[in-house]
């Protein structure tokens, strides 16, 4: 498999006089589980907000799932969206309706089910990211952090995208629930072949479910490939953000962001 | 999009699944039924797409009673296969009834009735904590935040000067105007003068203004200590040592007493400055003339009775938005819901307790 999913040429990007990015050039293929990292303030939001289309890039092109994501026109920009899921750092949950109805939501906006098909349609999803039943009619304000995310992961399924894009998946979990939903993603990646984009800081993610990393740095991508390669770039802030690891031990989930 | 079809093979024993099995696909909506027969294996050879929502559907067809199909699947890509076992594994889920049963009007009825009693219990318990914290705060004034009391009493009072002045000053010129029409029929052009003195000072500037702040003000206190409730803000304050009553009401309370009576001083002012401008203009009656009258006819006490009313029409505004505030649950929805209806509590407040001053002060002989 070959194609590319996300295509990004030479993206600048000026933000209150600050440039964040200074010509990122990056690729996604099909069925990859990729991750962003770079240390705070390196832009890595700002690119992904770049991709799913909510704010521009001062130049260069972003192509996504074969579509210039800023040149298209607003009805097929929609249509572009109907074929990727996001996940938002914090869930952005809808707080005003149950659990099912966040869910349903896209069904019902983008298809032409029944609404009790689309509630029970979220349900089979709320199961997939291994919610029991009685989750679905509570409201987001009562459940956990932890919980929350796998809801707004659901959602972000809901229409069967071809690409899930996740910022900081795993931030604000404790580590045995992160280490669930990175177990999560990569089962639903594989099993759903799904393409996942994500930005993370989180050292144990990558180590355990990233096919491969993009390291961003001083407005350009500094390097990219799986972490042993990485290792081999000699950057002060990578080789101290590989050196944490070493330090926490084996076993420490250190969720820094 | 290929059309998504279902039909039994010639041997009567497979059924053969073809065509795009996606969410998009339009004819998920009414997808192809059961094929009639004793089958006992899924062919997915035919299958040029499959997604969660496909997998779904195609197993609810071949499903009869509900319950998760037995069948043997054969021919289909590893993608399709690992897809469609994973939703097999969760399809029981979605058998369980999802329609909404509408309430019953008892149990509406009964909600209602136990929500307005939490209503009025949540209202006390308020009242009561504050009076609490106003006698700890006596005790103690130099915990008093004078600061934060100068911040709202910027917003409450000083920012609406100018919307107050320029309400009444209109209502004072139509008021004068109207009158006058009617006045200048009988010749009686100077008692305008004690009309519009009268009204305005003693139930329009007050009532209008009692109103005009609840909207303004009430709901901006409520949205405000609503977004604080969501955002955990106010619980910052708490395990901060401090009392969200003492740092968030008590200030607001206390701008609100003093903004309001000035606001209806200067509204006094403006009206009745709107009902000269008219009399001078429409019925003849010179400045000094109008002012002469007013002396003579506007006594102390009909300006007393309107600026008293305004402070306890302020303290009901300021404990139904501070209260609403408090109350907001932890969603969006409930800060628009409460914002909502400290605009209509105040409102009906103010009219409600300016209909038991009337009364009073006709008893009293005021």
């Amino acid at each position: 498999m070959s194609d590319a999913v996300i295509e990004i040429q030479d993206v600048s990007t000026t933000l209150g006089g600050k440039a964040i990015h200074r010509g990122v050039s990056l690729n996604v293929q099909r069925g990859e589980v990729v991750a962003l990292i770079g240390g705070s303030g390196t832009g890595k939001s700002v690119l992904l907000r770049e991709i799913i289309g909510l704010s521009p890039p001062d130049s260069g092109s972003i192509k996504v799932l074969g579509e210039a994501v800023w040149q298209i026109k607003p009805d097929r920009l929609g249509n572009l969206r109907t074929r990727f899921g996001v996940l938002f750092q914090d869930g952005a949950l809808f707080s005003s309706m149950s659990v099912e109805h966040n869910i349903a939501t896209p069904l019902r906006e983008h298809t032409r089910l029944p609404l009790s098909e689309c509630v029970r349609l979220a349900r089979l999803k709320l199961a997939l990211v291994g919610l029991p039943p009685d989750v679905a009619t509570q409201r987001p304000s009562e459940l956990s952090g932890g919980m929350r995310k796998r809801v707004a992961l659901a959602r972000a399924l809901a229409l069967d995208p071809e690409l899930l894009f996740l910022d900081e998946p795993t931030s604000g979990l404790d580590p045995i629930s992160a280490r669930a939903f990175d177990r999560l993603i990569r089962l639903l990646s594989d099993s759903l072949g799904l393409t996942v984009f994500l930005v993370t800081h989180d050292l144990d993610t990558l180590f355990s479910i990233i096919d491969r990393v993009i390291v961003l740095s001083d407005g350009r991508v500094l390097g990219e490939g799986s972490i042993e390669q990485l290792r081999g770039i000699d950057d002060p802030w990578l080789t101290e953000y590989f050196s944490t690891r070493t330090h926490a031990g084996a076993g420490g989930g250190w969720n820094g962001s | 999009m290929n059309r998504a079809g279902l039909a039994l093979d010639a041997a009567q024993t497979t059924v053969q699944a073809s065509g795009d099995w996606v969410v998009h696909n339009p004819d998920m909506v009414t997808p192809p039924t059961r094929p009639a027969g004793n089958f006992t294996a899924l062919d997915g050879g035919g299958l040029t797409a499959l997604d969660t929502a496909g997998a779904w559907k195609l197993l609810e067809a071949l499903s009869l009673s509900g319950d998760m199909p037995q069948l043997e699947f054969r021919n289909f890509k590893p993608q399709h296969l690992s897809i469609l076992r994973l939703v097999a594994q969760h399809f029981a889920v979605t058998q369980a009834d999802a329609t909404r049963h509408p309430a019953s009007i008892r149990a509406a009825l009964g909600h209602g009735a136990l929500t307005f009693w939490q209503h009025v219990l949540g209202l006390l318990n308020f009242v009561g904590q504050l009076t609490f914290e106003l006698a700890i705060l006596a005790r103690h004034p130099g915990r008093y935040r004078w600061r934060e009391l100068g911040a709202q009493v910027q917003a409450i009072f000083i920012n609406a000067i100018p919307i107050s002045i320029a309400l009444i000053f209109l209502l004072g010129v139509v008021f004068a105007y109207l009158m006058g029409v009617q006045a200048q029929k009988y010749g009686a052009n100077i008692f305008v003068v004690d009309g519009v003195a009268m009204a305005i000072c003693r139930e329009l500037s007050p009532v209008i203004l009692a109103i005009l702040v609840a909207g303004r003000t009430g709901a901006a206190i409520t949205a405000q200590l609503g977004t604080m409730k969501v955002t955990e803000e106010i619980d910052a304050i708490t395990t901060l040592g401090l009392s969200p009553y003492a740092v968030l009401v008590v200030p607001r309370l206390i701008a609100l007493l003093i903004a309001l009576p000035l606001l209806v001083f200067l509204g006094d002012i403006a009206g009745v400055l709107g009902g000269m401008m008219v009399a001078e203009q429409q019925l003849d009656i010179s400045p000094a003339m109008f002012i002469d009258r007013l002396d003579n006819i506007l006594d102390m006490k009909t300006v007393l009775v309107g600026l008293g009313k305004a402070p306890v029409f302020a303290l009901f505004i300021g404990l139904i938005a501070c209260r609403m505030g408090f109350a907001v649950k932890r969603d969006a929805q409930s800060v628009g819901v409460n914002t909502t209806s400290t605009v209509v509590q105040s409102i009906v407040a103010v009219i409600i307790l300016n209909a038991i001053f009337a009364v009073i002060f006709v008893r009293l002989g005021i």
